[in-house]
């Protein structure tokens, strides 16, 4: 399922006029870290990247999964579906973008091909963690 | 009180555990520690009431805080801001899952209560003068004082986002102003939802929470409620449970006895939750729930706009709060419609992207300017009315739809700001409305004023929460009764968005932090 779901967000996301897409940049960390995101929002992924590769059928009439379509096809299709009249599929494409954007626009590759500072780290520390440097208390104290 | 805890209360801060039971003891049980939890916390512990704050979040300070969204949405909000409001559509709601609750992951903007507001509550809400503009202005005045409440002065740090909608409200003689915000020294960055690094936001776990403590409180993080223990008619305590905030792994019971009285105050989403799991059946819990739906028009320029450096948002507009009404391509102030507030809002580059239209190439193209793009927004304040219910797994069902008066506000409020970013030089206007081009030029205006009144045509994002446990005379129409107790229950309250009756056609901070301290001041007083 990690393949599909890269396959699609590279789709959505790909490399253009020279700025790097995902289909260039290495975000397997970073998608690790939403697939051990809450169930929910793993379903949502893994239901939206199934419809995303079995749906060229229904927006290029070509009955093959979208990992064998060719570059200009991909390309209908994910602008097909994005601008879909049916509102569940442009909300299936609003969840890749919405994953993949997080994905993509933090990337210090992306953000240096469009003049933007890079981000900082995300420490994902807390009160109380065990691997936070407590500052002079003991850990969990505050 | 088992061992563990005995040790960590030591220091007022109880963060996961994995062992024994924790068991405690307080005056006060505080459940949730946003701006209304917060805010009562802090003044009972001023009153000399030992206080409990038990928060469903971990406790970050600035150091700990994330740079990116990605960052952002695992370690501050809940269930990763997977949370939706589904009627004929499905829509975000944002929400922050941390000590300090919204307070960390807002824009600091403070707008006191709209007198018209405060009159409604006590006409046709029966609250009598408990928060009447004398009590609420005392209030207001306090926390500005503590919470070094001012406006982010023009200059490198207020951004040429935030400036440039000033100057376009300005040209057409609307009232706009930079915000006032509860920041010290802000510099700018931009990145006040993701928590200010920085530390000039003066959220509630920076300016608030440290006090309560030192006055001899306890906060115990990174453990959700579940219920109110209710015996006899009278709130006893809370019973909750540990989750390790980032393997999730369930952790310790909580249980803490409170020798005087609970506060709910977890948001207009978890309280009415909390309360029907605590075998509350009040024919108006989760009801009344109401929010101010937002969506974003962006502008195109030639010359760099780089929305990413500046205050996150500092530039608003209150002049079409009562009303707003577009006829033959002019908007212009209607009492009799929805209202709306403006503001400038500076999205980062991850969120742009599920905002623009298109996929593949076009996308990347779309998102390329990202530095030339101006992010304002119009907040509608909807009069539609939905319902927060505990769902089938224990989550929230939140059922929501904006109805078509909302809509035309929204539609209006839109047409409104993409005329001002045409007369402030943009390009184009990336409008986001389905059926509608990706973009428009200035003689396409009128296409956004015929835009479709539909609800799944257009990105809403929730932010702006109400009800759900509203304060009100009328048993039928309310949760908590003009003696502030909710009905039934001795010595159980509502000090967060829930209790609020209406929305505000404001931001609501500032209001829940006002009616939080009057809350806990009539406890303290010993209502
Ligand atoms: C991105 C964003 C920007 C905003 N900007 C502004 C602004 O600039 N100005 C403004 O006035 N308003 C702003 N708002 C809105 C404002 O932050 C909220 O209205 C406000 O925080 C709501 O306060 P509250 O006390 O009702 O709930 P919250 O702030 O949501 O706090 C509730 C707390 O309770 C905790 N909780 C929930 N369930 C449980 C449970 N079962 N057990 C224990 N704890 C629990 C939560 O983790 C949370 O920390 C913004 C909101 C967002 C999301
Ligand atoms: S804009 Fe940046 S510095 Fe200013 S308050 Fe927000 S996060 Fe802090």
């Amino acid at each position: 399922m990690r393949r599909l779901v890269e396959h699609a967000l590279r789709a959505v996301f790909p490399s253009s006029a020279g700025i790097p897409g995902l289909d260039r940049l290495d975000f397997g960390a970073r998608l690790d870290e939403v697939r051990r995101g809450p169930p929910m929002l793993r379903l949502g992924l893994y239901a939206a990247t199934v419809l995303f590769v079995l749906l060229p059928v229904w927006t290029v009439f070509t009955p093959l999964p979208s990992f064998w379509l060719s570059p200009a096809r991909l390309e209908l299709h994910a602008n097909r579906l994005a601008g879909s009249r049916i509102y569940l599929l442009r909300q299936i494409m609003l969840l890749l973008k919405t994953v993949g954007g997080l994905l993509w626009g933090a990337d210090p590759e992306v953000r240096q091909a469009l003049g933007l500072s890079p981000l900082g780290p995300d420490p994902g520390t807390f009160r109380g963690d065990q691997s936070r440097a407590p500052a002079g208390a003991s850990a969990g104290a505050s | 009180m088992a061992s563990a805890a005995r040790d960590w209360r030591q220091h007022g801060h109880i963060a996961f555990q994995a062992g024994d039971a924790v068991a405690l003891e307080a005056d006060y049980v505080v459940v949730g520690s946003g701006p209304g939890g917060s805010g009562a916390a802090l003044i009972l512990a001023r009153a000399g009431f030992d206080v409990c704050v038990v928060e469903a979040g971990p406790w970050r300070d600035p150091a700990d805080y994330p740079s990116s969204m990605l960052g952002a949405m695992r370690d501050m909000m809940p269930d990763w801001g997977a949370t939706v409001a589904v009627g004929d559509s499905i829509m975000p709601i944002v929400q922050a899952a941390v000590v300090g609750g919204g307070t960390v992951i807002n824009s600091a903007i403070m707008v006191r209560t709209p007198a018209d507001v405060l009159v409604d509550w006590r006409e046709r809400h029966g609250l009598g003068d408990l928060f009447d503009e004398r009590a609420m202005g005392d209030q207001h005045d306090a926390v500005d004082r503590e919470l070094a409440v001012q406006r982010t002065p023009e200059g490198t740090a207020f951004g040429a986002n935030n400036a440039m909608l000033i100057e376009a409200l300005q040209r057409r003689q609307l009232d706009g102003n930079a915000i006032l915000r509860n920041v010290q020294g802000c510099q700018g960055s931009g990145a006040c939802l993701q928590g200010c690094r920085s530390g000039a936001k003066q959220s509630t776990n920076l300016a608030w929470l440290p006090e309560v403590i030192d006055r001899g409180g306890t906060v115990i993080s990174c453990a959700r409620v579940d219920r109110v223990i209710i015996e006899r008619g009278a709130a006893l305590g809370i019973r909750g449970r540990f989750r390790h905030p980032r393997s999730r792994a369930l952790g310790a019971t909580v249980d803490v006895r409170a020798r005087r009285g609970v506060v709910i105050a977890a948001s207009a989403v978890q309280t009415p939750l909390i309360l029907q799991r605590s075998g509350l059946r009040l024919p108006a819990l989760g009801r009344h729930w109401r929010v101010h739906p937002g969506a974003a028009i962006v502008g195109v320029y030639d010359q760099p706009v780089d929305m990413m450096r500046g205050a996150t948002q500092g530039a608003a507009s209150v002049h079409f709060r009562g009303g707003i009404g577009l006829r033959d391509g002019k908007t212009y102030a209607e009492t009799g419609e929805n209202g709306i507030k403006i503001e400038s809002l500076s999205l980062p580059l991850e969120l742009l992207a599920g905002r623009a239209a298109g996929a593949g190439h076009a996308l990347i193209e779309r998102l390329a300017d990202a530095r030339h793009q101006a992010v304002w927004i119009s907040a509608v304040r909807a009069e539609a009315e939905g319902t927060c219910r505990l769902g089938l797994f224990g989550q929230p069902n939140v059922r929501y739809k904006p109805t078509q008066r909302d809509l035309r506000a929204l539609r209006a409020g839109s047409h409104l700001l993409a005329a001002l970013h045409f007369e402030s030089g943009a390009r184009v206007v990336r409008p986001g409305v389905f059926g509608l081009p990706a973009e428009i030029t200035p003689d396409q205006l009128h296409l956004l004023a015929d835009g479709p009144l539909d609800n799944r045509s257009w990105t809403w994002v929730l932010s702006h929460l109400f009800g759900g446990a509203v304060m009100g005379k009328d048993p039928q129409r309310s949760v908590v009764a003009p003696d502030l107790h909710v009905r039934g229950v001795r010595r159980l309250h509502v000090a967060c968005a829930a209790a609020l009756p209406t929305s505000l056609g404001v931001n609501p901070q500032h209001t829940i932090l006002a009616v939080a301290r009057i809350l806990a001041e009539r406890l303290a007083n010993g209502a």
